[in-house]
Formats: structure tokens, sequence, C-alpha cells
């Protein structure tokens, strides 16, 4: 992988036509970057804009290709497709509306599941637990981000979802006022399963990003707290959380962007009804297990357009949150959390 | 309040002369308050910090479930037989899972050759030239990192599948690439910026073109967080489903997609093979994680 | 619970008596209506802080040693000394600040009778006795100016609006900000000025009527005038409550204190108190040579 560089030829010689060689430079106040010293070795700047170039590429390509593709759709259905209809390509039938509603709906109740698991899973590891408890079990949960979706997606639908037929999805009919949301026959793959399996699966999102917010409050904040005679809890409450409140917004939607976007899993436990939920017991579809369920069985042409065109939709919809969630890090200056660690996230 | 002796304090005016009995006696509401409420701030705190520590085995349950099961039921199917024959047919007992290996990594290798060096070149570009340019990259490269991977699936597909006609590892090892190329440029930036500006502004200044700078003070200091971002990168790329869909010919030539099509299978026996499936690439993943981390502390203990 | 059983019930604890509010033993001043303008003698009102032997070590480092010192009650002490000598230490020690970040202290600290490393202690009771003043303007960034100044009444479980209110009022009197902020109460504490924010944090630890108030290098982030302006206050406050100063300037510690505490590094790196008395003596007639060397290198 290094090869391209190390080819560059380390010849000296064609340095000696600028200005100032040997010398301090004319330009040695300017900033670094913007110094005109020795000419980069054309394969080298070749190499770099090439790379930076082919990059941009990529991405105007994946924009341009999928706002083409999806054109005949649109085409069809018109603009209403992003809202309205139903998704039915039997009946010629093509419109995103219902699935944006079963994405949301699966990713507000992973988020109203994850949430508050994962802010207490942060509190307790930056806050709470000795440092020799906390690292080991961050590790964990970090590891927990390095398990392939799939695998997720075949243990949820194998041995989570008979649990969830047998005694969860029963357990919640029974519940008192709540069972209007938990209605109809327990089948296991439901929306509320896919909703468990999107918690599970942005929980480490959550933590990496909370934990490091709540680990960035200086440590002058809390002190004052305490000097001023808080408890623990109330340093934390106080002082900690407030002070964190950007970066685990900035978690959270990261979270959510993940969260909208994941299909494998998702198409294994949701059960694949293209149509709004009735309960969350019922089973549902969202636009990326839609995505999954009926590229290969779409026509070609118009069928497949249509499915491009769900992507498109699902793309906007995470561009839009993932912006905001980049802003909100990048307002923390809490670039590095996507450097090595874009891994987790 | 009718028992407190009022206190005279005008609340818009200037501050009138208080004595020190008037200081005696705020101190004396704050000292008591402080002294009554300690006992009730400590127990709710407490409480709450209960209910937090709760949140903790709650999120590990699932992970401790999954590799239970996944170790368990996967370990059944594991042989060497498993891992040498080719598939059988569906509902035909016996095969491994041969051809999903080698597809496997035949994509992989097609994703590292893309992914890697362009990573490093835009790294480098990004390190070496801040501005515009470089912000929009960069700012488009943690945009793309969130783009779900079905989506790059359908790209892969109407960029290679579409255009020619047929199903290709090509495809789904650009699909991994592109995939795995925005964590890669940003992983690789900050191993750069870990090294000092002074070091590369020496190194120019001393006459040295930038691509030997590039290589032996930036790359050889940027090293080991270069490989522990890429391992990383290449952890979650091995994991990935969605991209492979729309772009292999067979669910038979990947791992993840085998895993896939098999779960969905009434058969037992291709249950069986899913769970053998997914406990190869759960300890591949594992792997590369742990190399990958392990390479990170080694640096830092040497940095330090 | 209401404020005015706080009030009222002064009788059933014996360390809400009113000697002790004051940190004296002499009990005679809860009557004077303001001290006058004249500095009293050296520990007129008795000692509101005793330090008696204490080591204070991280690990196997040990940062200072010995220091047996008295914080003459409702007077300005200076602690002065070279950087790393371990004044910082000695401060935090007497609000046991370093539960939390592992140093250990060793012999005796009393707040008036109390022994603040008493098993019966509870460290967060302690700590609202005690203001604190850091080095660096540490204004919680999430809250209001006026929420700062009432966030350590809050935390201490006062809840009557119009008590905090009217305390927070009177603390920013007291810190002479309430003219500054009057009209942008409700503006986040950080829009303030540097100096502004400090005086805010002293603003904040006044509201809780503190018996001492320990005042850790307050003016080294700021310009001369704001500086002047915390000097002002520091004098100001003096007769109401007592003050531990720590300080890298002699002008200020001869401007502002009514005793010095002079630390020096010894010959093992270990910090140790070498002389303590009224300012005007240490500082004309040094009775320790080392004294005299290190605060004519810093002043002449
Ligand atoms: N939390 C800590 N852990 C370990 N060592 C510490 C800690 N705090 C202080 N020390 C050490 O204790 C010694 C005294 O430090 P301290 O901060 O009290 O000095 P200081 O007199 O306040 O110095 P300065 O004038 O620079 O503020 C130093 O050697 C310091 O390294
Ligand atoms: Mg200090």
């Amino acid at each position: 992988m290094n090869e391209p560089i190390a080819n560059s030829p380390p010849s000296p010689a064609s340095g000696s036509a600028v200005p100032g060689e040997g010398g301090v430079s004319p330009d040695a106040r300017r900033p670094w970057h913007k110094r005109r010293l020795l000419p980069s070795s054309p394969l080298y700047a070749t190499l770099r804009w090439g790379a930076a170039g082919l990059f941009a590429a990529i991405v105007v390509g994946l924009i341009v290709s999928i706002v083409s593709q999806s054109s005949q759709a649109f085409a069809h259905s018109g603009i209403s497709f992003l809202w309205s209809g139903t998704w039915n390509p039997d009946a010629g039938d093509y419109a995103s509306g219902t699935l944006v509603v079963g994405t949301v709906i699966t990713t507000l109740v992973a988020m109203i599941i994850v949430v508050p698991v994962g802010l207490g899973v942060s509190v307790s590891l930056s806050e709470l637990m000795p440092r020799w408890l906390a690292a080991p079990l961050s590790t964990s949960i970090e590891f927990l981000a390095a398990v392939p979706s799939i695998v997720v997606g075949l243990w949820a639908l194998l041995v989570l979802s008979p649990v969830f037929a047998t005694d969860v999805e029963p357990a919640l009919e029974g519940l008192p006022v709540l069972n209007r949301i938990f209605r109809g026959p327990a089948y296991g793959p439901s929306v509320l399963l896919a909703s468990v399996v999107l918690a599970i699966m942005t929980l480490p999102t959550v933590v990496a990003l909370s934990r490091t917010a709540l680990g960035g409050v200086p440590i002058a904040d809390r002190e004052a707290a305490m000097a001023l005679g808080a408890t623990h809890w109330q340093v934390v409450r106080r002082t900690v959380l407030p002070g964190a409140r950007s970066g685990i917004a900035a978690a959270i939607t990261l979270a959510i962007g993940r969260a909208l976007g994941e299909s494998i899993a998702v198409a294994l436990v949701i059960g694949n009804r293209p149509a709004i939920p009735h309960s969350l017991l019922a089973p549902g579809a969202t636009l990326g297990s839609a995505i999954v369920n009926q590229f290969a069985e779409a026509s070609p042409g118009l069928g497949t357009s249509a499915v491009i065109a769900l992507a498109g939709v699902l793309l906007l919809l995470t561009i839009l949150v993932n912006v905001v969630g980049q802003l909100l890090v990048r307002r923390r200056g809490g670039r590095r959390l996507l450097g090595v660690r874009g891994a987790v996230v | 309040m009718s028992k407190l002796p009022s206190m005279q304090v005008a609340l818009d005016g200037a501050m009138p002369d208080m004595g020190l009995a008037e200081v005696a006696r705020r101190r004396l509401v704050v000292r008591d308050s402080a002294r009554r409420s300690i006992g009730r701030r400590r127990t709710a705190g407490r409480a709450m910090q209960v209910i937090c520590l709760l949140a903790v085995p709650i999120a590990l349950a699932p992970l401790v479930a999954l590799a239970i099961a996944t170790v368990s039921k996967g370990a059944g199917a594991l042989s060497i037989g498993f891992l040498a024959h080719a598939p059988t047919p569906e509902g035909v007992p016996g095969g491994g899972i041969s051809t999903a290996i080698v597809g496997s990594g035949e994509i992989i290798a097609y994703a590292i050759a893309l992914a890697v060096p362009l990573g490093l070149f835009i790294a480098l570009f990004l390190f070496e030239r801040p501005g515009p340019i470089a912000s929009a990259i960069r700012f488009s490269a943690d945009v793309m990192s969130g783009v779900p991977s079905i989506i790059i699936g359908i790209f892969a597909y109407a960029v290679y599948v579409e255009r020619f006609h047929h199903f290709s590892d090509v495809a789904a090892g650009f699909a991994l690439g592109v995939l795995m190329l925005p964590i890669m440029v940003r992983a690789n930036e900050e191993a750069m910026r870990t090294v000092s500006v002074d070091l590369w502004e020496a190194g120019i200044s001393l006459g040295a073109r930038r691509s030997r700078v590039a290589r032996s003070v930036v790359l050889r200091g940027a090293l080991p967080g270069v490989v522990t971002g890429n391992l990383l990168a290449l952890a979650r790329g091995v994991g990935e489903t969605a991209p492979l869909l729309f772009t292999v010919a067979s669910p038979t030539f990947a791992m993840t997609l085998l895993i896939f099509n098999d779960a969905t299978q009434p058969y037992p026996d291709a249950q069986q093979t899913a769970w053998g499936t997914a406990l190869v690439l759960l300890a591949l993943v594992l792997i590369l994680s742990v190399i990958a981390r392990t390479v990170a502390w080694t640096l830092n203990r040497k940095t330090r | 619970m209401k404020q005015n059983d706080a009030a009222t019930d002064t009788g059933a604890n014996h360390e809400t008596d009113q000697q002790t509010l004051f940190g004296d033993r002499s009990g005679q001043l809860a009557k004077e209506s303001r001290v006058p303008a004249g500095k009293p003698d050296a520990g007129a009102h008795g000692t509101a802080v005793t330090l008696d032997d204490v080591s204070i070590s991280f690990g196997d480092h040990v940062a200072v040693r010995n220091v047996t010192l008295q914080l003459p009650a409702r007077e300005v002490t200076a602690l002065v000394g070279p950087s790393g000598c371990g004044k910082t230490s000695v401060l935090r020690a007497i609000n046991r600040l370093h539960d939390h970040t592992g140093g250990v202290v060793r012999g005796t600290i009393r707040l008036g009778s109390l022994d603040v490393y008493g098993t019966d202690v509870q460290p967060e009771v302690l700590r609202s006795r005690i203001g604190m003043v850091f080095q660096k303007p540490n204004p919680f960034p999430t809250m209001s100016i006026f929420d700062n100044v009432i966030s350590g009444l809050r935390f201490n479980g006062v809840r009557n609006k119009r008590l905090l209110r009217e305390m927070g009022i009177a603390a920013l009197h007291n810190a002479a900000l309430w003219d500054i902020v009057k009209d942008r109460l409700h503006q986040p504490a950080l829009r303030l000025s540097g100096g502004q924010q400090q005086r805010l944090c002293i603003a904040r630890a006044l509201a809780i009527e503190p018996e001492v108030l320990l005042m850790d290098e307050p003016c080294s982030a700021l310009d001369p005038v704001a500086t002047a302006k915390i000097e002002d206050l520091i004098r100001h406050l003096s007769g109401e409550v007592t003050i531990a100063l720590v300080t890298h300037n002699m002008f200020q510690a001869a401007r502002v204190s009514d005793n010095v505490a002079v630390f020096l590094l010894g010959e093992d790196r270990v910090g140790e108190l070498v002389e303590v008395g009224p300012t005007d003596r240490v500082f004309d007639t040094p009775s320790d040579a080392r004294t005299k060397a290190y605060v004519t290198g810093h002043v002449g």
C-alpha cells in the first residue's frame, strides 16, 4: 500500500530551482501549508489530487445515480411518492408513505428504549464505576458494535423472536392502558421486535459518544459544584449532564441515523408487511427492509426504479439526520469521535 | 415564612447596610438547610445511581445472550469439512461454506485494494491542504460514513451490475470499499494529526520533497493509528451484508449472504449452517478488533 | 422542607450556635453592626481554621509536610511561596477536595472546633460552610448568571423561591456585581468578561454564606483593573469571612492580607511552611533567612 509513495524519485536535484534553497526561504513566515517550498513530485501530487477527486466523484456519483435511476418511479407516481399511498407493486402502486411511517415508528420506539438505557450505562461507566470495572465493561459494549448486523439479525430471528411470541408479547398485551399499542396476535416478528433489535444495535453508538461527552466536562466544573456542598449525584445531575448535553444530543442523532438505515437485521424480524402497523406487535416494514425484500422481486424498469427511489428517500432522511448530528458533534469540537472511533459509530 | 425575621434586603434597590447579625442569620439558614437536607439528597442520589447501574446488565444481556447462542449453536456445525466443502443445494444435508469463505475473501481483497490506498492519499490530502476543499471532503466523509450500507449496495448495483449486466465480486468489492473508505479517511487523518506539525515543517524546510516527508515523517509516525483505523474499518466491512445483496451472483458466494439466506430457510440443516457461518464471522471480526486494539495499545504505551 | 424552621431552630444543634457561625470562640460579635474600618489586631476574633502538623501526599510523593498554621477568624491570610510547594494542596485539604483526587491528608485540620476529617463529618455539609474560588474562573457554563449565584443554595436544599432570590441578590451585592448584572441576570454566565466571571464565582461562593473563603490565585487570569476590583472585594469581605488567599504576587499579599504564611520547597523538594505571622512583620523583618531571600527576591 505504500508502493506508490515509495516509487516517487527521491532526487534532490530538481529542488534546486526554487529560490531560497539552502537558506531561510522567503515565505518562511507563511503558514506551513501555504509555503511554496519544493514542488511536490508530480507523481505524489497526482496521487493526492487524484484520490481527492475520486472521492468527490464517488460522492457525487452516488447521489446522481440514485436520483437518475429513481426518476422513472417519480415520473410514474409524481412527487407524492415521498409521502402518500401504499406500496403495492402488484397493483402498480409505488409510494413510500407507509414505509416512511414504518421507518419512523421503529426508530422512535428504538430510541425510547435505547436512550434511557444508553444514558444510564454512560453515566455508570463514566461517573459511578471505578476504572477497573468501567474499562472492561465499555470494551464489551464496544464489541457489541463490532458484531455484524446479520449476526444480530440471525439471533433475533431464531432466538429472540420465539421468546417474544411466547412470553414477551402476551405479557405486554396484558398490561393495562399500554395494551392499546400492544395488541393483536403475538407472531414474534413485529415492529416491536425490530425496534428492540435497533435499540441493541445503536446502544454502542449512544454509549461511546455520550461517554466521551460526559468525560469531557471539565474537572473545574465538577469541583466548583463539589466545593459548594453538592453530593456526588448533584454534581452529575447539575453540572456533568448539562455540560454534556450537546454531545449527548449528537450521540442520539447519530444513533437515529443508524437506526433509520439499518436494513438487514430489520428485514429479518419485522415481518415485512408494507402497511401502517395498527399495533407495535403487528408486522410492518421500513424503507430499508422493503429495499432488501422487494429488490430481487422487482420487475425490471419501473419496479427496480421504484425500489431505488426508496433508497433515495432513505438517503435523504439519513443525510438530513447525519448532517444535524455532524454539526452537533462539531460544535463541541468532537471531530475525533468520527476518526478511529468511527468504526464504533 | 411568617416566623422568619423579615430580611431587610430591598429586592431591587441598593444593598442595605447589613450588620453581622444579618450575616449570622443567613448563615444559619444555609447551615441548617444543608444539614437537614443531606440525608434526603444522599438517598435520592443513591436511588438514581442504582437506576443508572441497573442499565448496565440490561445493556449487556443481549450481548451475552447473543454470544452464548452463536457459540453454542455454531460450534455444532464447525468442522474441517464445514470450512473446506462447498455448499449442498437447499434441503440437502451436509456440505460446507468453502465457496462463501473464498468469495468473501475475494470481495474483501477488492475492497482493500480500493479503499486502503485511496484512504491514505485522501487523508494525506486533508492533512497537507487545510482549506475549503479539504473541509468539504472531510464533511462529505463524515456524512458518507452515516449513509446506510444498503444504499451503497444500490449504488454499486447502479454503476456496475446494471451497466455491465452481470453480478460480480468486483462490484461487491467496490461497494464494500466505498463503505469502508470514509471511516478509513477520518481514522488516517486523526492518526496523522498526532504527528507533530513541527516535524512535518522541519522536513519541508530542510528541503525534502513533500512525498519524502509524507513517507518518512507523517506515515511513519501515523502508522500504528493508520493500521488500527484500517483494521477497524475492515472489521466493519467484513460483517456487512447489505452492499453485497445486489452485487453478488449467489448467496453461496459470501458468508454474510449465506447467513441471510439460510436463516430464513425452514430446514434445520440450513439454520445450523447459518449459525456455523455466524460463528466463523464473529470470530473473524473479533480477531480483527483485537489486533486493532493491540496495535493501538502498543502505540499508546510506546509514546508514554 | 420549610426554611422558617431552619432559621428558628437554633438551640437544637450546637454547631449552629452563633459563636461558631463565625468560626471563632470569643462569641462577642454577633451583635456588632459592622467591623470598624481599622484592622483589628491579629487573632482578635479567635481562630477559624487550625492546621496541626498536616502533611499531604499523592501516592509516594509527599507534596507538603508538617504544616502547623492557624487562620485567624475574619482576617485575610495570604499563602505565598514558589510553584509546587503545596499551597493549593493545603487549601484543598481544608474543604476535603482531596477526597476525590487520591490525595492523603495526615495530621489534624479543624474548622472552629470541628475535626474536618472526623469520622462523623459529612464532607458535603462541611463544604457548605466553606467557600472556594479557583484559579481560573469556572462559572457553570450551562447556567444563567443568577442560577450560578444560587446554585450552592440549591445544592444545599434551599428551595424557597423568595429566600433564593434574596440571598442571591445579597451575594451579588456582596461581590460588587449587582449593578453590572442586574439587567441580565438570566443571560448565560459565560457572556461575562473574565474578571466579571471571577466575581460571579466569588458571589456564588458567598451565597452559601461561608465561614471561610478559600481563594486559589483568584487574580492570576485577570488584568490589573479586574485584579484591583477583586482586591477591594477581599478587603471588604474580610470583616465577615475568614479568607485564605493563595497568591504569587507579594504586592497583592502586602496590600490585602493581615497575615502571611510563607511556604518553600525543602531540600527533598517537599513543600514546608517556613514562616507565618502578621504581614507587616513578615515582610519587614522576616525571621527566617529563606523567607527573606524569597520575599526580597519577589519584591525588591
Ligand atoms: N492530584 C495530584 N496528584 C498528584 N500529585 C499532585 C496532585 N496535585 C498536586 N500534586 C503535586 O503536589 C505538589 C504541590 O502541588 P500544588 O498544586 O499544591 O502546588 P502549588 O504550591 O499550588 O503550586 P502553584 O503555585 O504552581 O499553583 C506538586 O509537586 C504537584 O505535582
Ligand atoms: Mg496552586
